[in-house]
């Protein structure tokens, strides 16, 4: 058997176009995994991490981060491997119902998305403000950014680009060539990853403090107006369904 | 595909499934431009948003707005243009207040213990209202930018004024005349933030006294209606639908 997917399946139809048990797991799996990430920073990040050369900050804190690396690496590549993997070869030949569901599909991850964008950019980042105004850093790898940028940032990025997979490999709406503005969406906040490269140069070059405001930080900035593609996603979308749902009303 | 089968068996089905992704849509809209606009937010008038000690009558009135109102001018763009939905702008405030509550009670004072009086973030609502209010009344992205923005710049510090006066009231500590913000922040140290940068009352015509927060708004609102028109022109470029060619 192909390892791709040539056709439809015939019990396609009976299936529910929202899988509303995957769109609840999904949703609990980023909720309860941050509620357990912040329960550890709230323990931890007091009690070890406020020396980076205290032995106990390598055992609570580098090792974590040891394993954010493996766990990001081998994910992305197993879901985005998988998907790519078994993409459809016929994506457009599918009926209008199965490609309803396949947007049903792509909204759930889309949600995904959502929660990880939200984590990422407003909650973990915000929050890397409070601990570093506070807390006088001596390291990189401050309790603070290994939550923040090597693993809530990586989480969305590898959410996003399931997203993208998902809707290049399945939808017929996103077979013209490569939508501009859902590039926009997913590869401007993965930028952001690239640019804590600059940030940890210039705080560790000539800027101890953290003025949340400082030009350093305006890649950041730059990156994170580019979460506003969701616009062009939505509008493509919307316009997709629209055409499927009109169908049956003529 | 064949043009001839439906993806949907009724009209009711049709009108559940329309309404099912609605919400979809809703949730997806609302969490990523919170994501956005609240990372764009705090890195560029944060500081003065975080603290007490920094709201003060020239740059947190000057600053604020002018920041904050790019994603309600790129959103509406999209929403009032492209849906006729006239709340593009309350639903990015709404968002970014959400994301800020959430962090100030969360973290400010759930990981490193800043009481939340300390640390409440700026309310924006008045000027979005406004905003979306303008918008929806005239359907002109030019009378919104002039109006709208001007308005949105204005009604920032009348705002925040009633939650903020209390902590303007001057008092005398160890011989110093201070306001009780000041007092706020020193007695909970940020040490990663030390005093020397904190950026308030700035300026060199301080006998203005009374008037300085009137200029600084009016100023605001004037750069406002600037960031208003070219946030609004980025939305409709995000709003975009176009496909680059994989040739």
């Amino acid at each position: 058997m192909a390892a791709t997917t040539e056709s439809v399946r015939a019990d396609a139809a009976e299936a529910p176009l929202l899988n509303k048990k995957n769109l609840i797991l999904g949703s609990l799996v980023y909720v309860v995994f941050y509620a357990w990430v912040r329960w550890y920073e709230g323990i931890y990040g007091w009690s070890a991490g406020l020396d980076s050369f205290a032995p106990e900050f390598e055992t609570y804190w580098m090792n974590f981060l040891y394993i954010e690396f493996v766990l990001e690496v081998s994910t992305a590549g197993i879901l985005w491997g998988y998907i790519w993997k078994t993409r459809d070869r016929k994506v457009m030949s599918i009926t209008p119902r199965e490609e309803l569901r396949r947007h049903f599909t792509h909204w759930t991850w889309l949600v995904m998305y959502a929660f990880a964008i939200y984590y990422g950019a407003s909650y973990f980042t915000e929050q890397d403000g409070t601990w570093h105004q506070t807390i006088v850093r001596d390291t990189d790898f401050t309790p603070s950014h290994i939550i923040e940028f090597y693993l809530s940032y990586p989480i969305y990025i590898i959410t996003g680009g399931a997203c993208f997979l998902y809707a290049k490999t399945r939808l017929p709406t996103y077979q013209q060539g490569l939508h501009l503005q859902y590039m926009v969406a997913v590869v401007g906040p993965f930028m952001i990853l690239p640019n804590v490269g600059l940030n940890e140069w210039g705080h560790t070059f000539w800027f101890m403090e953290e003025l949340f405001v400082a030009p350093l930080h305006y890649g950041f900035v730059f990156f994170g107006w580019a979460a506003l593609g969701v616009l062009g996603v939505v509008n493509t979308e919307v316009a997709a369904i629209a055409k499927l749902l009109k169908k049956d009303l003529a | 595909m064949s043009a001839s089968q439906s993806a949907v068996r009724s009209r009711a089905e049709a009108v559940k499934v329309s309404r099912t992704f609605d919400w979809l849509i809703l949730f997806t809209l609302f969490f990523v431009v919170l994501g956005g606009y609240h990372i764009h937010y705090m890195l560029t008038g944060g500081d003065w948003d975080f603290w007490t000690d920094w709201k003060d009558r020239r740059l947190w009135v000057t600053v604020a707005p002018i920041v904050s109102i790019t994603f309600p001018a790129a959103v509406q763009a999209c929403l009032w243009w492209r849906y006729r939905l006239p709340f593009g702008a309350v639903v990015c405030i709404l968002g970014l207040l959400l994301g800020e509550w959430i962090n100030r009670y969360m973290n400010f004072w759930g990981w490193t213990y800043f009481p939340v009086n300390f640390c409440f973030p700026s309310n924006l609502m008045p000027g979005a209202i406004v905003l979306d209010v303008v918008l929806m009344l005239t359907n002109s992205m030019t009378i919104t930018a002039v109006i709208g923005g001007m308005a949105y710049g204005l009604l920032f510090y009348p705002g925040n004024w009633p939650i903020m006066a209390p902590l303007h009231v001057p008092v005398e500590y160890n011989g110093m005349m201070m306001t009780l913000a000041d007092l706020q922040g020193y007695h909970y140290v940020r040490t990663g933030t030390p005093e020397y940068i904190r950026m308030v009352e700035k300026g060199t015509l301080r006998t203005f006294g009374k008037d300085v927060a009137p200029v600084s708004a009016f100023f605001s609102a004037f750069v406002s209606i600037l960031i208003y028109f070219l946030w609004h022109f980025f939305g409709k470029w995000f709003a975009g639908t176009g496909f680059v060619q994989s040739s």
